[in-house]
């Protein structure tokens, strides 16, 4: 038995039984959910193990071989990334115990929510390029409606929004895909690769390219595909905007790119340099709309634009140092990123406002909401000893490393930025004197607390990742994947006989 | 475990213990704040007398103390005993003291890691660590402290931000993160680049021009022991002892090179402008923040001379300035907690009231302004010497760089004068003359401080050169100059007693006490000469208030000029951002035709 497939299997069943079930059982919704995610962060840290044994494990769905069947792959790259998915929804769903209270319908929220982790994870671990562009509709679906769980004005317009752009990079995608399959006649990642590599990658790679820059760019709001994500990622409840902004974006933009034009496409140099200049443009322009935001969440949206920059960067630069940095900046912003919004949430639980300039010194009212949320800007800004600062340093070494000098300067330039405006956060926020009105406001209650505390300690151990013997498991396996390019499909085709 | 992580660890151990301590238990914090500064010391000099110590985990020789970092990192332990026992008084009564003790155990421990550090990466974690907790400990003062924090930490951070550059140019072109004997020579754009980058780090926690407008504006809202022992000494130790080893170890400066000329003339100007700032203040804990500034102008300058007298003369001043700055600094806190107020209006007459307070300051104030015999003469006058060094091996505009030297001493003296006279001078405001003095752990570490300057001063060659400064620097310093420290203040010191022999003789039977007056009439209160208004007119000197008149804009802070640049675009990018569909998705096209365009 595999535990592949449960990735999928139990978000879905979690989620069809809270539908069926969780609207005349109160308490099944919060405890199905987090038994849930539970056991899916558990089972993804054994998948760690599993991949350290057998280096890849290939699930064939209802026993077809590959190029015919769908196959699920488990490599590196793929127990990486469910790690961080999983782990992160974990604490989000505990969040939301506390905070989904004061909504109606808790059953709906964990409903979709559980699908859209159901979707999420599909992505990560399908080894069919249909397949994956179903599950990332699957995910895409769920999280319009989730940004559109408030129902007021504001949130509507936002789904709108989000929905329509969702679906043009969706429409984009799947256009490329046909095409793909027009050209290779597979949908297998594995087999379309070894057909690419033999019949040589013709004009047909150029044109699907710019499709998939557009469609997974879009998904991940790199500029100039951004601008559904400052509208659509605040007007989520505070735990789907960590979960948007940390995982979704990531996975449907940042993976699935990933996965695609390392290993399946195996394009040229001239397209890593046009990622790495939508990187630094993401990451500079999202960095200058960050500062002039006053509302707390739309603020945390920008600096999400911003971040996927820096990761965009790493990936643009393609060495395998500049890989396994984006990588392992891409594990620490969606511990930090998610961590904010939750921060964000709990002010707004108990002040009632994401207005920056309706706060002040609310440290002394909600301790440990504004010492996990520094820890988090201060991890985000990329000051040592957190987490963001080692991802940032390998990132930047390796862009002096491959001679990109005016990268580097810009990536250490934008990185002085986030820090003003996390810090012009932190001091409207929390520092200062008491807002007006907030005399009585008190800290969040116990599971939001606890989910913000275990954030940030992830925030603070960050640094540990990058021990030799923790790193080679978790990041370079993973850097590894993406740096074999073409051999994805050997080691594929290998690891089924 | 290598004895070399004792000092490192054993404060942050601690400071985390006083951290998560609840404010119920009283006394407990002080004791273990206390405990832990004498045991860090008493290490550290074990640790200087064993020298030289190293550790090496795998092939990377991550912690070294050699002779620089060596004494560096016997006066952080020193200055950080002194901190503890002063706050004992002046942070007695106040809120979040767990806090307080917590973060400044801890900004030892990274101070002496820094210090310690000679892997890049290891000197970059420490060394931005330092930074939160200087964020920490400035918010410490309070709803007012939070501007001035926001803006300590994006500059001293920022200039972080810019040292991972320099540390990754460094490893593209060394293959290394050891800054020991790298000797890289400054002959192409990226050596360059990697030095001024590194530079920018150690000029923001310095405090050089310009990016010293942190301290000025922390200064007036901070708590005073956390101004006296971080901007005000234990960052001119670290970032002159970054400036030393970049420019000592890491890189080599060739006399007259622009990289040479770029840092005489940062440390020729930050003299100047801020000690001209200084001559306008009316607060007496603004008025030496802007002196601490002009201060490191001297280290620069001593540094970038590159000959051995002048990097010495440079170390030295360091040292110097940090004992008198430190005492100046721990005097203010000492007005502060009497008057509640550091405004120079409203105090006078302080020299009968805190007679100790007034003493410790006297001296520390002639140190400033290089009176002989104390040690602030001694620094600046070998930082002229390697000026005038400079001259003698060729170096251009030498004469511009020692006149800005020398007359910025003069006017320190001058500012000094205004401050002696409007705190302790003068009269007493509404006649509160009674004697006040300060508790005795908080007029102990000023005394000590005072004592150290005579001590450095007029036994300047047999002590502290001797001992800390010629070791760490490789080269033999040679005097082309003479001032012989013992001689001198024998002198001084038999004309002082000549003149108060004639002085008893002559006058001493018909002495009158009396109230000051004027024409005869008794001095009334609105009559009262503030040192305030001392140098107010160099304000209207045409030129001069053009200047301060830009000043006072923020002109000159790159803070506020940065921060306008980068509003601009954020307008003109808010503006695009209307919030129309269409419009985004006619972005969306736009970028796939150019997507198209560009990948052909």
């Amino acid at each position: 038995m595999s535990i592949i497939p449960l990735f999928i299997a139990i978000p879905l069943g979690a989620a069809f039984l809270v539908s069926l079930f969780g609207r005349r059982i109160k308490i099944l919704p919060d405890l199905l959910a987090n038994l849930c995610t539970a056991s899916l962060g558990i089972l993804s840290l054994l998948s760690v193990g599993i991949v350290r044994e057998h280096g890849m494990l290939v699930y064939k769905i209802g026993s077809w071989a590959p190029p015919v069947g769908i196959s699920l792959v488990l490599d590196g790259l793929t127990c990486f990334m469910l790690v961080t998915v999983n782990i992160i929804a974990f604490f989000i769903t505990l969040y939301s115990i506390s905070y989904m209270a004061r909504y109606t319908a808790k059953w709906k929220f964990y409903t979709l929510f559980l699908l859209m982790l159901a979707g999420m994870n599909g992505v990560i671990a399908t080894g069919d390029i249909f397949n994956l562009y179903v599950f990332l509709e699957i995910a895409a679906i769920a999280s319009y409606a989730l940004v559109a769980f408030g129902i007021e004005h504001e949130e509507l317009e936002a789904s709108f929004k989000y929905a329509v752009m969702g679906t043009l990079a969706s429409s984009f995608i799947l256009l490329g895909i046909i095409f793909l399959y027009s050209y290779t006649s597979t949908l297998n990642m594995a087999d379309m690769s070894n057909v690419l590599l033999a019949k040589g990658p013709g004009k047909i790679v150029g044109f699907v390219v710019p499709l998939f820059i557009l469609g997974f760019g879009l998904k991940a709001a790199i500029m100039p595909f951004h601008a559904w994500l400052p509208d659509a990622h605040p007007s989520a409840p505070a735990p789907i905007s960590a979960m948007l902004s940390g995982l979704l974006i990531k996975v449907l933009g940042i993976y699935a790119l990933m996965r695609i034009f390392f290993n399946v496409l195996g394009v040229s140099q001239n397209t890593y340099f046009v990622l790495m200049i939508l990187g630094v443009i993401s990451m500079t322009l999202g960095a200058f709309l960050a500062i002039g935001q006053h509302d707390i969440k739309r603020m945390l949206a920008y600096s999400s634009v911003s971040q996927i920059g820096y990761i965009m960067l790493g990936i643009g630069i393609a060495t395998p140092m500049a890989i396994a940095g984006a990588l392992f900046h891409l594990f620490n912003h969606a511990t930090f990123k998610s961590l904010l919004f939750l921060n964000s949430g709990a002010i707004e639980y108990s002040t009632g406002t994401r207005d920056l300039k309706k706060m002040g010194g609310l440290n002394s009212h909600m301790p440990v909401t504004g010492a996990t949320s520094l820890i988090g800007s201060m991890s985000i800004s990329g000051m040592p000893p957190l987490s963001g600062f080692w991802s940032k340093l390998i990132i930047i070494l390796a862009a002096v490393q491959a001679e990109y000098y005016a990268m580097a300067a810009i990536a250490a330039s934008v990185s002085i930025i986030t820090l003003a405006y996390y810090l012009k956060l932190q001091k409207e926020a929390f520092f200062g004197t008491l807002g007006e009105g907030l005399e009585k406001v008190k800290e969040a209650p116990l599971t939001m607390k606890l989910a913000m505390i275990a954030l940030a300690a992830i925030c603070i151990a960050g640094g540990l990742l990058l021990l030799p013997q923790v790193f080679d498991l978790f990041i370079n396996s993973a850097a590894k994947v993406l740096s074999a390019g073409n051999g994805y499909a050997k080691i594929v085709f290998g690891s089924i006989r | 475990m290598n004895s070399l992580f004792y000092p490192i660890i054993i404060p942050f151990i601690a400071g985390i213990i006083t951290l998560l301590m609840p404010k119920r238990i009283k006394f407990v914090k002080e004791i273990i704040a206390l405990l832990t500064s004498v045991f860090v010391l008493s290490i550290v000099i074990g640790l200087f007398r064993l020298k030289p110590l190293s550790f090496t985990l795998g092939n990377t020789l991550l912690l070294q103390l050699d002779n620089l970092s060596g004494f560096v990192t016997l006066f952080i332990a020193a200055f950080a005993l002194l901190i503890i026992v002063y706050s004992f008084g002046f942070m007695k009564g106040k809120d979040r003291l767990n806090q307080y003790y917590g973060y400044m155990l801890m900004t030892l421990g990274g101070s002496i890691g820094a210090v310690l550090s000679n892997d890049l990466i290891c000197f970059l974690a420490f060394w931005g660590f330092l930074g939160i907790t200087l964020y920490l400990l400035i918010n410490m003062g309070g709803p007012d402290a939070a501007y001035a924090s926001k803006k300590a930490l994006i500059i001293v951070g920022g200039s972080d931000a810019l040292m991972i550059l320099g540390v990754g140019i460094i490893y593209f072109m060394t293959k290394s993160f050891s800054m020991a004997g790298l000797s890289l020579p400054l002959n192409n754009g990226l050596a360059i680049a990697a030095f001024l980058t590194l530079a920018c780090g150690a000029f923001a926690k310095a405090g050089a021009m310009p990016l010293h407008t942190w301290i000025p504006e922390s200064s007036e809202v901070a708590p005073v022991p956390v101004m006296a022992f971080i901007p005000a000494s234990l960052d001119k130790l670290l970032g002159i002892y970054f400036l030393a080893r970049i420019s000592l170890d890491m890189f080599i400066i060739k006399t007259g090179s622009t990289v040479s000329i770029i840092l005489l003339a940062l440390g020729a100007i930050t003299i100047l402008a801020a000690v001209m700032m200084a001559l306008v203040q009316h607060n007496l804990k603004k008025l030496l923040a802007y002196h601490a500034v002009s201060q490191v102008g001297y280290m620069v300058l001593g540094i970038g001379t590159g000959n051995p007298i002048g990097i010495a003369g440079g170390l030295f001043h360091m040292l110097n300035n940090a004992i008198y700055k430190y005492g100046l600094f721990l005097c203010s806190g000492a007005i502060e907690h009497k008057r509640k107020t550091t405004d120079l209006d409203k105090l006078g007459g302080l020299s009968k009231a805190m007679p100790i307070t007034y003493i410790s300051c006297l001296i520390a104030a002639l140190a400033i302004s290089g009176v002989p015999p104390l040690n602030g003469f001694v620094s600046k006058w070998m930082v002229y010497q390697g000026l005038i060094e400079l001259g003698n091996s060729g170096g251009r505009l030498w004469v511009i760089w020692l006149t800005a030297a020398i007359f910025g001493s003069a006017l320190t003296l001058a500012s000094f004068m205004k401050l002696t006279h409007a705190v302790f001078l003068g009269q007493c405001p509404e006649g509160r003359c009674e004697r006040q003095e300060v508790g005795v752990a908080m007029w102990l570490p000023a005394a000590v401080l005072a004592g150290l300057c005579v001590l450095f001063g007029v036994f300047a060659y047999q002590i502290p050169i001797r001992f800390f400064i010629q070791p760490s620097i490789s080269k033999t310093i040679t005097y082309p100059g003479m001032w012989n420290a013992s001689l001198s203040t024998g002198l001084i010191l038999i004309g002082i007693v000549v003149g108060f022999i004639i002085y008893a003789i002559g006058s001493i039977k018909n002495l009158r006490v009396d109230e000051p007056f004027i024409g005869g009439e008794p001095l009334r209160e609105d009559m009262k000469v503030s040192g305030v208004r001392f140098y107010q007119t160099i304000e209207d000197i045409p030129v001069l208030s053009l200047f301060y008149r830009w000043a006072e804009r923020g002109l000159f802070d790159i803070y506020d000029q940065f921060r306008n640049i980068l509003f601009f675009f954020t307008r003109i990018l808010q503006r695009l951002h209307n919030g129309v569909l269409s419009t985004y998705l006619a972005w969306c096209l736009l970028g796939v035709i150019i997507l198209f365009f560009v990948l052909r």
